[in-house]
């Protein structure tokens, strides 16, 4: 298969419609679940799929092992070239490598005026033009709505967009009536998208809880495929 | 004195540049009463720490060759390989860990976990030896020995476990309490020779009383009796010393001590966890390549009565001729003895036989396996293996990685050319990774290596011990061609000119062949090409390998398949098919797509976070992929892929832009093509040469 065809019959696309063209410029969405259900698979195929479009993606993360990381995206990336039957994958894969920058921080250390400066400095000084930032571990736990509010201008003056994971730590019920996590409503107004991961009977599930302003966010057909680790439809 | 394997331990002491290496391999030395008197790294006196051997370490606080010294603790005796700290010398490091059994790692309390750390732990892997942690210098402002050993968890994912904690840190430092004897431990006397045993200071006891549990926790799942002993709460030191023994043998468990070598603080301690905790030679199984066997791996047996194996590990050319160090593995090797070079084929005398310990020897009779000794005036190689006669094993080469860079000297007279061919002869034998070659267009000498600096400590060398007044040309990147395209070729060698004429016909293909030098593969059928010429063709191939046609480097990277080709009963030789496989090889080289390729380097730098924007710009300056960024409170690490041929220089550019406060290390990775920019330059550069010398 071609690249390009590669990209239009990527599972995201149907994200992309559901959430209305996408993410944005400018705007933070954000994947929530229980630990270990797939956030960070998620993430990564997201950062993934932007790759194969030659975008560049700044991958920042709290945990302090590089080598794991790049292990993601080795994977995912063998999933995607072996499934779909990538041709020159070999040559791809070096173009993608080129285009992701992991930039890894201290949880305790790091406060969020330190991760934006080397943001910046990485676009600035080291000319890489990134379009996505995926932040894996993010604690939103300690953080609060103004931390969050610094990553969303960050983006609106770059002109990028932020997706973040946020592991919920809470008691059940994890979600109110309208499946919002109730340990996040604090922060919706720096949320522009916000997409729920559930277990669900061997497969993980997807759902679109908030999307933009859009009052009632629509149905996402999507699941983790919990052996290739990939979002697929269901 | 003879020992038994049990009371022998080969270690080495391995270390990030500036943690304090050479200061506690001086420390050790003088506990263990080989030295009567200690000197700093950058000697205040004059003299330098014993082991720097060489001037210019002196002069410039680094450690360059690995000098081997014996010294004899609490009825053991320990060889102790010192490495060098610069990752431009881990040829000398990877040569070392070679012969080891086991390694102290030394780290800076404050600096922690940096990338020669890194390095050195990934080359302890591929050795398979395993290591005790030190962390050096709490005496220093900012001492952390908690976070160093979170670091060794998290960074390099080791089973860290302190056997020690401090009482006091930075300028209240004083002792460490000693987790197994749950003891406080006090280092007095003028150079901390006295070691004073306590109780634990009331205020470190629930801190002790936790790390001690965790300790056991650990431990125990290294031996059934002490877990059955902990849980009633009467586990014995000896059950402790053996579980922690076991776990780190086996690379499972890395057992942390600390203090502070130039505060003469916790290096007795160490010693002591030598001793228990590395593993003695019969622990470790080496192996040989039975070359009577089709080098069929055999295991070597460590009885001293068996027939000696040996390995020469390291070579010193001194005042009183060639000091080959060796490693013996098996057997004893006896002053007086014959031995037999299983690579040269050539026998030798064992004459002087001697133990070293710095610059000084002590003379010995024999030298038991496991044991590490000098021979004197041996005429070998390094990596050779030295056996009894009659066997004929060798030990498996040591890794000896291409050179990437090199450079022409240029001797100002006749005299200073013989002192030049003096030195490099003793280095090239010395150092394998350092080589040289007479470039036969421009018939000056070229040096080759792993790295400018790698380069810039020989020619100091020249200069200053063999009095050598040279110039040096620019450095030079060993680029490489290859081809990226299959390609074929029907190529016809005649020649008619009087006398026997020359003819050979070859058909077939090149392709690509990623991650190998060369391949070739006969598919030549119904002897359309005679037998007896089919090396001709290989031989032809090869011979137009060595050097390309866009920029004159060697091409890499591909498969030649012969698949027919025609002779002539009288006029098909030897160099007409020779001649037909070069012809061949160009009529598909302009076709297969050839490109140019360039060494990558393997860049890591480290420095305080407010320089990281100066750092991203002076990788991507440098036409630089930066990989990574860690940031781990005030210090961030940037791990890069940067051309080689971009990075002349970047030690000055990088202290400048940082204040002098970032250090960088760089080795090798890959090759990869070069830009097609860059590779229009180059061979552009190459056509003018070229005209150039024709015009000559």
């Amino acid at each position: 298969m071609l690249r390009e065809e590669l990209i239009k019959r990527s599972p995201l696309r149907i994200l992309e419609t559901s959430i209305h063209g996408g993410l944005g410029k400018g705007n933070v969405g954000v994947l929530a679940s229980r630990k270990g259900v797939g956030k960070t698979a998620c993430l990564v195929h997201i950062s993934a799929d932007k790759l194969f479009q030659q975008k560049p993606v700044i991958h920042v993360s709290y945990s302090s092992r590089v080598d794991h990381i790049i292990n993601w995206y080795e994977d995912i990336f063998k999933e995607i070239a072996k499934s779909l039957n990538l041709e020159s994958s070999a040559d791809i894969h070096e173009e993608i490598i080129k285009n992701r920058v992991i930039m890894n921080f201290n949880q305790e250390g790091a406060k969020t005026e330190q991760v934006l400066r080397a943001l910046s400095a990485m676009i600035q000084y080291g000319k890489f033009a990134a379009e996505t930032i995926i932040v894996d571990g993010y604690n939103f736990i300690r953080s609060s709505p103004d931390d969050l509010k610094k990553f969303k201008d960050f983006a609106a003056k770059i002109g990028l967009e932020v997706w973040f994971s946020a592991s919920l730590k809470g008691d059940d019920p994890l979600f109110d009536d309208q499946g919002l996590p109730h340990e996040l409503k604090r922060y919706l107004d720096s949320i522009d998208v916000l997409i729920t991961l559930h277990s669900v009977e061997n497969l993980v599930q997807l759902r679109l809880v908030k999307d933009h302003d859009y009052p009632a966010p629509a149905e996402l057909r999507l699941t983790l495929n919990p052996g290739t680790l990939l979002i697929a439809e269901p | 004195m003879k020992t038994g394997l049990g009371q022998l331990r080969n270690i080495g002491i391995s270390a990030h540049i500036d943690s304090g290496k050479t200061t506690l391999t001086e420390r050790i030395l003088f506990y263990c009463k080989k030295i009567y008197r200690m000197h700093e790294v950058k000697g205040k006196d004059g003299v330098g720490a014993t082991m720097d051997s060489m001037e210019l370490e002196r002069e410039r606080g680094i450690t360059i060759s690995s000098a081997a010294t014996n010294v004899t603790w609490s009825g053991h005796q320990i060889n102790i390989i010192d490495t060098p700290g610069h990752v431009d010398f881990t040829i000398e490091v990877e040569r070392s860990l070679r012969v080891l059994d086991g390694a102290v790692l030394v780290l800076c309390s404050v600096g922690g976990v940096q990338s020669q750390t890194i390095t050195v732990d990934r080359q302890l892997r591929r050795y398979g030896v395993p290591w005790i942690a030190f962390v050096n210098k709490l005496d220093r402002v900012g001492a952390d020995p908690l976070k160093v050993t979170n670091q060794l968890r998290d960074k390099l994912g080791h089973n860290a476990v302190l056997l020690e904690i401090p009482i006091g840190l930075e300028g209240k430092h004083e002792g460490i309490v000693d987790l197994v004897a749950m003891k406080a431990v006090y280092f007095d006397g003028i150079q901390g020779e006295i070691v004073r045993m306590e109780e634990i200071p009331a205020e470190l006891g629930p801190e002790a009383k936790k790390r001690r549990a965790e300790l056991l926790d650990a431990a125990s799942l290294y031996s059934d009796e002490l877990m059955e002993a902990a849980l009633k709460g009467r586990e014995t030191q000896e059950q402790i010393i053996e579980a922690v023994r076991r776990g780190t043998i086996s690379k499972a468990l890395t057992p942390v001590f600390m203090g502070s070598a130039y505060k003469n603080k916790g290096v007795q301690p160490l010693l002591d966890g030598v001793v228990r905790y590395l593993p003695n030679p019969a622990e470790v199984e080496n192996y040989a390549y039975d070359l009577d066997h089709s080098a069929k791996q055999i295991k070597l047996n460590p009885d001293p009565r068996a027939a000696a194996v040996a390995l020469a590990f390291k070579l010193e050319d001194g005042p009183y001729g060639q000091l080959t160090y060796i490693r013996v593995y098996q057997g004893e090797i006896k002053k007086g003895e014959g031995l037999f070079n299983t690579r040269s084929r050539q026998k030798l005398r064992v004459g002087r036989l001697v133990r070293m310990h710095a610059e000084s020897m002590a003379d010995i009779e024999g030298a038991e396996s496991g044991d590490i000794a000098a021979l004197f005036g041996v005429d070998c190689q390094s990596g050779d293996t030295l056996v009894k006669p009659g066997l004929n094993l060798a030990m498996s080469a040591i890794y000896v990685p291409e050179p990437v860079i090199s450079l022409a000297v240029l001797p100002a007279s006749a005299k200073s050319a013989d002192n030049l061919s003096k030195a490099l002869k003793r280095f090239t034998k010395e150092d394998p990774t350092f080589r040289t070659y007479i470039d036969p267009e421009s018939k000056q000498t070229i040096i080759q290596g792993m790295g400018e600096l790698h380069l810039d400590v020989y020619i100091e060398r020249m200069k200053r011990e063999y009095k050598v007044d040279l110039q040096t040309g620019m450095p030079e990147v060993a680029y490489r061609e290859s081809i990226s395209l299959r390609a074929e070729f029907d190529y016809t060698h005649k020649k008619q000119t009087g006398g026997a004429g020359q003819f050979g016909r070859v058909t077939g293909a090149i392709e690509p062949l990623p991650g190998k030098p060369y391949e070739f593969v006969n598919e030549v059928k119904g002897g359309r090409i005679p037998r007896e010429f089919i090396p001709s063709c290989d031989k032809g191939f090869r011979a137009a390998l060595r050097k390309g046609k866009l920029i004159g480097f060697p091409i890499t990277g591909v498969k030649v398949v012969l698949m027919d080709g025609q002779s002539h009963e009288v006029d098909s030789s030897d160099p007409a098919f020779q001649a037909a496989a070069q012809g061949a090889f160009w009529q598909a080289y302009a076709k297969a797509k050839p490109q140019i390729l360039e060494p990558i380097m393997k860049l890591s730098v480290e420095g305080p976070v407010e320089f990281v924007g100066s750092i991203f710009g002076s990788i991507n300056q440098r036409r630089g992929l930066i990989v990574s960024t860690i940031e781990d409170g005030i210090f961030a690490r940037v791990d890069a892929e940067v051309p080689l041929s971009e990075m002349f220089g970047y030690s000055t550019v990088l202290r400048s832009i940082t204040q002098g406060k970032a250090e960088f290390t760089m080795e090798f990775l890959k090759y990869a093509r070069v830009p097609a920019q860059i590779a229009e330059k180059l061979t552009a550069e190459h056509e003018e040469k070229n005209k150039k010398e024709k015009a000559k």
